[in-house]
This record gives structure tokens, C-alpha cells and sequence, in this order.
């Protein structure tokens, strides 16, 4: 709609501008001749900075709803993104879990029962040392925190 | 009439506006987000070496879950900065 305003100022501007021209040579239009022009000028000028802003906010309006579909596209591939990765994690931790809990079991079960191993559980418990040695290093993250 | 075409030439110009459209910054995955547990420790002065082969493979494990976690964050991150990149 307001392009059709905007048209018809410019057309009305030239219509001014040829009217102020033609009308020399029209013996009762000329008289408006001076004023007729200057009105047409200024329409003319008016139009086309109204159609000029008119087309630069389209140009301005085109570009922000692309910009928009494409940040509403990666988005959504973001988001899509996010349940493939979290669903790969939760996977692998899962399988980690499962077969961690695996050998805990079949050591309980299996290897304790052996009798060898009986023998050697008997005979050799663990010297307090190694087991201090595997619990500092189990809290080397408290070092590095600067708890220790 | 030659200023009226001059004017013309500056108008013809317009104005323009630069108009921000703003990315959202991607939410992370919760999985993501928990904490690596803290590596376990053999209980007691006189113990079994079963029992200390128990506590070893807990700790492997959890080593894994953590990596897991990490090579997700790197995974995520790769990924986001590649979509982000192509909207610019």
C-alpha cells in the first residue's frame, strides 16, 4: 500500500515537473507555470526519498528474516546435536558401568574361588604401604586442588 | 533543477540500520555437566589383594566414564563451533 503512495507522489512530481514545462506554450495554464514546477520538484524529490527509504527498509527487512532462518536452523541442528552427543555419552558410560560391574562380579565369583588364589590371599595380604601408596595417589586431585 | 537532481542523488541513498540478530548461546548436555567422581580408596590396614583388585577396577572404570565426559565436552564443542560458523 505504501508503495503505491509513494508511486503516485512520484508521478505526481513529474506530472508537476512536465506540466510546469508544457505549460509555457498553454496560454491560460501558464500562469501556474511558477508555481506548478517548483511543487513538482518537490514531490518528485519527496517520492523518491520515501520509495528509496521504502526499498532500503525492505532490503533491511529480506535480510533480517534470513539471518533469523538461519539462526533458527542452527539451532535447531545445535539442539539436534546436543541429544546425539548426550545419547553417545550416556551410551558409553553405560557400557563403561556394565563392564566394570562385569569383572567385579566375575572376580567375586570366579577368580576368589581358584585355589591358588586362596593360597596367595591367605599367605599375602596387602602391606599397609602399597595400600597408603594407592590412596595418596587416589587423592592426587586434592593436591592439585591445594587441599593437601 | 541541477540541485533538485543533486538531492536526488543524496536521497536516493537512504538511510539504513543495522539490525542485530542474535544467536543463542547452545545449552550443554546434562550428561555433560556432572561431575567425575572422585577415584575410590582400599579401606582398612590388612586387605585382601582381591579386594584391592576390586577397588582398582572401580577406579578404572570411573576413569573411562570421565573420559567419556571430556571426549563428549570435545565433541560438543567441535560440533557447536562448526554450526555457529556456518550461520556467519
Amino acid at each position: 500500500m505504501l508503495n503505491w503512495v509513494y508511486w503516485a507522489i512520484i508521478a505526481a512530481g513529474i506530472t508537476g515537473v512536465l506540466a510546469g514545462w508544457i505549460g509555457k506554450w498553454i496560454p491560460f495554464y501558464g500562469n501556474y507555470v511558477k508555481i506548478l514546477q517548483p511543487v513538482g520538484i518537490v514531490l518528485l524529490v519527496l517520492g523518491v526519498w520515501l520509495r528509496g527509504g521504502y526499498d532500503t527498509e525492505m532490503s533491511w527487512r529480506a535480510k533480517v528474516a534470513e539471518a533469523e532462518a538461519r539462526v533458527a536452523a542452527a539451532e535447531q541442528k545445535s539442539q539436534e546435536t546436543n541429544t546425539v552427543i548426550e545419547q553417545q555419552v550416556v551410551e558409553k558410560t553405560k557400557v563403561i558401568k556394565g563392564k566394570t560391574e562385569y569383572i567385579t562380579q566375575y572376580l567375586d565369583r570366579e577368580v576368589v574361588k581358584k585355589e591358588e588364589i586362596i593360597k596367595y590371599i591367605e599367605q599375602c595380604p596387602v602391606p599397609k604401604e602399597i595400600i597408603d601408596i594407592h590412596n595418596q595417589a587416589a587423592d592426587l586431585n586434592k593436591a592439585a586442588e591445594g587441599k593437601k | 533543477m541541477k540541485y533538485a537532481l543533486l538531492i536526488l542523488a543524496v536521497f536516493l541513498a537512504a538511510c539504513s540500520t543495522p539490525v542485530p540478530v542474535s544467536q543463542r548461546f547452545p545449552d550443554v548436555p546434562k550428561a555433560l555437566v556432572e561431575r567425575c567422581e572422585s577415584l575410590r580408596k582400599i579401606e582398612g590396614d590388612k586387605v585382601a589383594i582381591t579386594e584391592m583388585l576390586k577397588v582398582v577396577v572401580q577406579n578404572y572404570g570411573m576413569y573411562y566414564e570421565c573420559a567419556a565426559k571430556v571426549d563428549g565436552w570435545n565433541d560438543w564443542y567441535q560440533e557447536q563451533k562448526r554450526i555457529y560458523e556456518s550461520v556467519k
